[in-house]
């Protein structure tokens, strides 16, 4: 689903790199969370798959047909802005032509959000607003999920309830998931693979063996 | 007073402008750049000159330099990534400049005061056929790339993932503003016109509803604004555009503190 090969990123064109000689193979219906400390270069990598950023050097792809994303809540969300959660699906459903509005009370009734329909998005809370992030990603039927930090700001038995979707669409749609990860418990617990970035280098392992050898070290 | 053939025009040309500025106004204010519309209005005054010295409409003038300014204001952007409010002095400095020393050349073959503080009197004929086709053409854009540009608003890079061409818009868009700036002019005049862009809309979004509502609200706003801003001056004696001005802070200041005293209410309650 995605590869990247001598992948380098800097954000002056030169060193020292971001991204220090990525080598990455995700495969269809895995659920990756990228984890790592603040500076790592965790955010950088998924720009870069979005194609927000081109490469300093070296290559990397993605075969998924669509994509679904879901911002960090704080990086996009103006809680003046005016717009109910109908519109901002509705809106998003536009821009990919699709012409079934059904799929937006579908997708709404999936995350337990049904009677928010014409609530301001800025009035949601963290746990809610997650939830709508997510129903949005998933209009259009997306092969990619990428989320960025989906439990920041959420409260605890949000977080249950996302990372429990998350891990059920991963398992029954076959949907690939690559999220960015703070909440090492989440990513142990849901992920199929741990991409673990230190200073600009990669590599994935098993969630298990990122718990015991990591984690372990750092207690 | 709708007896005489210019205040016809005035409020004829005044329609335009109440649904046009708020529905430019509208993706300014949510994006924060409304000191681009300063910044264009400003501009405006440039393109008004040079139509005048060259004995051709200032209305086309004003589009024209005003549509460039903006595509220079999305073009300097990416070398200016984080200093928008330098890219504004530049074309601030760029424009004004211009239109001071054409002025102050005595090469003007006409009066640009009007344009500075808007007049009902001087809207004529070619005016009033350059606003319907203007209006006509931004607000079929509008129509057409209204989901869009609601969305570079609300969240340009998800906006890019569902495979929006930011960059085509935005340029699109300062056409957009150009025109409706250049609509506006006559009436509202340059050192005001700002104030018809960003007011009605700050006041629609005092009633915290969803982006359509608040769109219309803004247009609402606006033509309470324009119109009771246009008769108003024409009894006071006074140019439109300030008046225009202080009616719309007057409307802001008014929604502010009903709701203000709603809240009172409910709060006894």
């Amino acid at each position: 689903m995605i590869q990247a090969q001598n992948l380098y990123f800097s954000y002056t064109g030169s060193p020292p790199y971001v991204l220090n000689e990525i080598n990455l193979e995700i495969h269809k219906g895995e659920y990756v969370s990228v984890v790592g400390e603040n500076g790592c270069g965790k955010s950088t990598l998924m720009r870069l798959i979005l194609k927000f950023i081109k490469p300093t050097d070296g290559i990397i792809t993605s075969q998924a047909k669509r994509i679904g994303y879901v911002p960090q809540k704080n990086d996009f969300s103006n809680s003046n802005f005016p717009i109910t959660v109908y519109e901002m699906l509705n809106s998003y459903r536009k821009l990919l032509k699709l012409k079934n509005k059904d799929i937006l009370a579908k997708n709404l009734d999936q995350v337990g959000m049904s009677s928010f329909s014409s609530a301001l998005v800025g009035t949601l809370s963290g746990g809610q607003t997650q939830k709508i992030l997510i129903a949005r990603a998933l209009i259009g039927d997306p092969d990619l999920l990428i989320l960025d930090e989906p439990s920041t700001g959420v409260d605890v038995g949000s977080q249950k309830e996302i990372y429990g979707f998350l891990k059920e669409i991963n398992q029954h749609n076959q949907i690939t998931i690559v999220s960015v990860e703070h909440n090492l418990d989440a990513a142990i617990s849901n992920s199929t693979l741990i991409y673990h970035l230190i200073n600009g280098q990669g590599h994935l392992c098993s969630p298990q063996k990122y718990a015991d050898e990591y984690l372990k070290k750092t207690k | 007073m709708l007896n005489y053939s210019f205040m016809q025009n005035a409020l004829f040309v005044s329609i335009f402008i109440s649904i046009l500025c708020p529905c430019i106004g509208i993706f300014l204010v949510l994006r924060r750049y409304s000191m681009i519309g300063d910044t264009l209005a400003h501009a405006s005054l440039a393109g008004i000159t040079i139509g005048l010295m060259f004995d051709q409409s200032p209305v086309l003038g004003a589009f024209i330099f005003t549509s460039i300014c903006g595509a220079l204001i999305e073009f300097l952007r990416t070398y200016f990534k984080k200093y928008t409010d330098l890219i504004l002095t530049i074309v601030l400095a760029l424009s004004v400049g211009t239109a001071i020393t054409i002025i102050s050349s005595g090469k003007l073959h006409a009066n640009a005061d009007s344009f500075m503080f808007g007049s009902i009197l001087t809207v004529t004929q070619f005016d009033m056929v350059m606003v319907v086709i203007l209006s006509a053409i931004s607000v079929l854009a509008l129509i057409f790339l209204y989901h869009q540009m609601l969305y570079i608003a609300y969240d340009e890079e998800t906006a890019k993932i569902a495979g929006v061409k930011v960059k085509l818009i935005n340029y699109i868009f300062s056409i957009l503003v150009a025109s409706a700036i250049s609509v506006s002019i006559r009436i509202v005049g340059v050192l005001v016109l700002s104030s018809m862009i960003a007011l009605p809309v700050a006041t629609a979004l005092q009633l915290g509803k969803g982006f359509k509502i608040t769109l219309i609200f803004s247009i609402i706003f606006s033509m309470i604004d324009i119109m009771l801003g246009l008769f108003l001056s024409f009894y006071l004696n006074v140019a439109p555009g300030g008046f225009t001005a202080l009616v719309s802070v007057a409307v802001l200041v008014l929604v502010l503190l009903t709701k203000r005293i709603e809240v009172s209410i409910r709060t006894m309650h």
